[in-house]
């Protein structure tokens, strides 16, 4: 440990944070299409090391970091947002502010592939016709409480997942809610599935927890709103065909003072992770997971095999039969609850593997850990969206004053 | 069409495997619903109807006699005020009415002016295509209007100038006004015609019998009536490193335009498609060939819009996105299959009248019977029924077919002009 300020960035960032010059566009380490890839040691060994630079703020479009003086990102050329005024439930928050046509064309910025056409109005770049990253490309969302990172990986053309992430304050104490939906693929408008779901339990679970409700009762209903919410998007029975019907997996964890609630349907996962016993707290409903239980594979068979990614389990108007399930957790001691999708987990099953990665990080930088959890997966191939929060335990405040995103505020 | 937002609809698998490069989609366009009768467009609209009066037009008599019956029809569905006139085509080309060579307006006494005019028209002299459309050229310049159109009618080969002389007056044509010709009779040549209505945007058809032609030309008329927006031009701008393949319109008929495109600023075309009516719709194929993108990434491939001069109508977006998911990228658009087999379903047609006047019976076959297959398969019963006429059809499945030993010259000439309509399917 060192009293003096942190100079090591979590991820090679060309120039020196002292001196945030400009840093020009064919400087390796950012023009470079592929994520710079960091030596996991770097974040492990040192709880402070993982503070952002304070001259840096993470590009809203790819998470790569800015300098505070520019107003584009240097990786993916994606402007700088101000901060949007989002009005979701009190304490809650929803994604981060999405980088749109709009947004490219005020900033000048050019298309970060070609390096020479304006984006146009559709959010494609004008000379070489690149669509521009925007929306939910990469969205990171920090409640200080708990904080998460929703990433399109590298072999997919959108993010079909989606986070929802919420902070309140009930009578036993700050209580931390997350949500994480993974549209199913072959169904239609998967994206659109997972927001609406993730959306609809988080306003469900929070005020479950403010009101002191039974959370597991609470999750299961949190779960039915969700199914709603992507019922609803296939419209009137009849008008979208079965295998049209958008589709999502669920996992949802609400953390308490005193323990955690966890409550899944498909393959998205909820882990405890500390030093001494780190556990999946899911059971995922797939054939994967199906074919382990039944004892035929283990579990790294099962995973290889090709259909171990088929969902049995999913929130859609063509009801998968499948029940969502729920689980009490108290944890041994402090640590952190983390919920992700399959284009984490795919890369680092076991919860063991997990917790060596996020810890000790993961405790009070919880932000900082999910970036690096993604980068991980993206550097081990990226070949699913990846969506991880991190909560940890026991939730401590201060809690967010109100709807807020404070991964737009890390300048000092 | 006061409202001008006319709606473009894009149809496609957007999906390529990796290093895939050929972006292929179907583009509806349709024009608005002007929801209220036509209103007069006065100086906006200019007709000319170009009569062959030479002398094969009298042998039989009917033909000069229907053909005055039939352009006196059409008069009668020229809209009041639109401007108007009547040219003789000879081996020369001469104004009929007014006879001063300049256009009148419409309205009762000029029609009734214009058919004594045409009633006293009389057979006798050559047949010289590209005088007529010279002519016709002059008399819409001397006119400032912005819907110009010509009904062309011959019942005969283009012998009293060179194809030389013909190409010139029909380039010398192009972009002054539409054209939609007819042939009278089993005497004239569905190349040189539709050489004319292909360059002129128009319609070529037979009228074998010529009691037939007052109902065409009437019709004919009524939707050129119809028009209401002019020089209307498709346009395709694509990325860089990227190039237009082909530009065909498919429905309601195949009309390739890919060598048709002028320029239209950096890294784009205008494709004319001449003038709209109120409620029209039309289906093109643009095919556009792209520097392949990474897995995960998507391309604007092109941007496809209807313009007129500076105005843009309406547009759509021609996708691309690279997956390694192979249930996707292998996907077909039924839109795009179906008229891929339309388009292809005319060639064959051509190629086999091609080859069965070239005295090729095996290739004839052949090609006629892929027709009769591709007709079949997509439910153009119309095509398969003009084919029925020309070929016995053992098996439509299949594409078994024997060449007829005599075919009426009508029936051949029916199934060659009508061979690029299409139809549509379910989308
Ligand atoms: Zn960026
Ligand atoms: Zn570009």
């Amino acid at each position: 440990m060192t009293a003096e300020p942190p100079t090591v960035p979590i991820r090679p960032v060309a120039g020196q944070p002292a001196e945030p010059a400009p840093v020009p566009a064919e400087t390796p380490a950012l023009s470079s299409p592929e994520p710079p890839t960091v030596p996991i040691e770097a974040v492990t060994g040192d709880s402070a090391a993982v503070t952002l630079p304070p001259a840096t703020r993470p590009c809203p479009a790819c998470g790569q970091p800015v300098f505070a003086d520019e107003n584009y990102c240097q990786a993916c050329r994606a402007p700088m947002t101000e901060e949007a005024a989002a009005e979701p439930a009190a304490g809650a928050v929803v994604g981060g502010t999405p980088v749109d046509a709009a947004a490219w064309r005020q900033s000048g910025a050019v298309c970060g592939t070609c390096g020479s056409g304006p984006i146009d109005a559709d959010g494609y770049c004008e000379a070489c016709g690149t669509k521009a990253p925007s929306g939910r490309d990469h969205e990171e969302t920090d409640l200080l409480v708990l904080a998460g990172v929703s990433d399109r990986g590298l072999r997919h053309f959108r993010n079909e997942d989606a986070m929802a992430l919420g902070a309140t304050q009930a009578a036993g104490g700050p209580v931390a809610v997350a949500v994480v939906c993974d549209g199913v693929s072959s169904s239609g408008r998967p994206d659109e599935a997972s927001l609406a779901a993730a959306r609809a339990a988080l306003g469900v679970l929070l005020a479950a927890a403010e009101d002191g409700q039974d959370l597991a009762e609470a999750s299961t209903r949190a779960a039915h709103e969700a199914q709603q919410a992507v019922k609803v998007l296939a419209g009137p029975p009849g008008s979208t065909p079965p295998s049209e019907a958008p589709s999502a997996t669920f996992v949802s964890a609400v953390v308490t003072a005193t323990g955690v609630t966890v409550c899944w349907l498909g393959d998205s996962r909820a882990y405890w992770l500390d030093e001494s016993a780190p556990a999946q707290l899911t059971t995922d409903d797939s054939v994967a997971a199906a074919l382990v239980t039944a004892g035929i594979m283990s579990e790294e068979e099962a995973l290889a095999s090709p259909n171990a990614h088929v969902v049995t389990g999913w929130l859609g108007a063509d009801d998968s039969g499948t029940a969502p399930h729920v689980c009490t957790f108290q944890p041994p001691g402090p640590g952190v609850v983390m919920v992700c999708s399959d284009g984490l987990w795919n890369y680092q099953p076991d919860a063991a593997g997990l917790a060596e990665r996020a810890l000790p990080a993961a405790r009070t930088s919880p932000l900082a850990a999910a970036r690096e959890l993604v980068e991980f997966a993206n550097d081990s191939g990226g070949h699913d969206n990846i969506t991880v929060v991190l909560v940890p335990f026991p939730p401590a405040g201060p809690l967010p004053a109100g709807p807020h995103d404070v991964t737009r505020e890390l300048t000092p | 069409m006061s409202d001008l937002g006319f709606t473009v609809e894009v149809f496609q698998n957007e999906f390529l495997p990796a290093g895939g490069s050929d972006v292929n989609a179907i583009v509806t366009v349709t024009s608005p619903d002007s929801g209220q009768p036509q209103q007069p467009t006065g100086a906006g609209a200019a007709e000319i109807i170009i009569i062959d009066c030479s002398g094969s037009m009298g042998a039989p008599q009917s033909k000069i006699v229907e053909a005055r019956a039939a352009t006196s029809a059409a008069i009668d569905a020229i809209r009041d005020g639109v401007a108007f006139a009547i040219i003789a085509g000879t081996e020369r080309a001469r104004p009929v009415f007014p006879a001063d060579g300049r256009l009148a307006q419409a309205g009762g006494a000029s029609r009734a002016e214009a058919k004594r005019a045409v009633a006293d028209l009389r057979p006798g002299g050559g047949t010289a295509i590209g005088q007529w459309l010279r002519l016709a050229g002059q008399m819409f310049g001397s006119f400032p209007s912005e819907l110009r159109h010509a009904i062309l009618l011959t019942d005969g080969k283009d012998e009293h100038e060179t194809p030389a002389d013909l190409d010139a007056a029909i380039r010398a044509s192009e972009g002054m006004f539409s054209c939609d010709c007819r042939g009278v009779g089993t005497d004239w040549v569905v190349s040189e015609l539709r050489k004319v209505s292909t360059a002129l945007l128009g319609t070529v058809d037979i009228v074998p019998d010529p009691s037939g032609l007052a109902a065409d030309f009437a019709a004919m008329m009524a939707k050129a009536m119809g028009k209401q927006l002019a020089d209307v031009s498709l346009r395709v701008w694509t990325p860089q490193r990227a190039s237009v393949r082909f530009v065909k319109q498919v429905a309601p008929t195949v009309e390739d335009l890919t060598s048709r495109r002028g320029p239209a600023g950096p890294q784009a075309g205008d494709y004319p498609t001449g003038a709209w009516g109120g409620a029209e719709s039309r289906d093109y194929h643009v095919c556009v060939q792209v520097t392949p993108g990474t897995v995960g990434q998507e391309m604007l491939a092109a941007r496809v819009s209807l313009v007129v001069g500076a105005d843009v109508l309406g547009q759509g977006l021609v996708r691309a996105v690279w997956t390694d998911d192979e249930a996707l990228s292998t996907r077909i658009n039924s839109q795009v299959a179906h008229y891929t087999g339309q388009a292809e379903l005319a060639q064959a047609i051509q190629d086999g009248l091609e080859a069965r006047k070239r005295g090729d019976e095996d290739a004839a076959t052949a090609r006629l019977g892929r027709a009769v297959a591709l007709a079949a398969q997509s439910g153009n019963e119309d095509t398969a029924k003009l084919l029925a006429k020309v070929v016995d059809v053992v098996d439509a499945a299949s594409g078994t077919v024997r060449l007829k030993r005599t075919v009426d010259d009508a029936d051949e000439m029916a199934l060659d002009t009508r061979s690029t309509k299409t139809v549509r399917t379910r989308k």
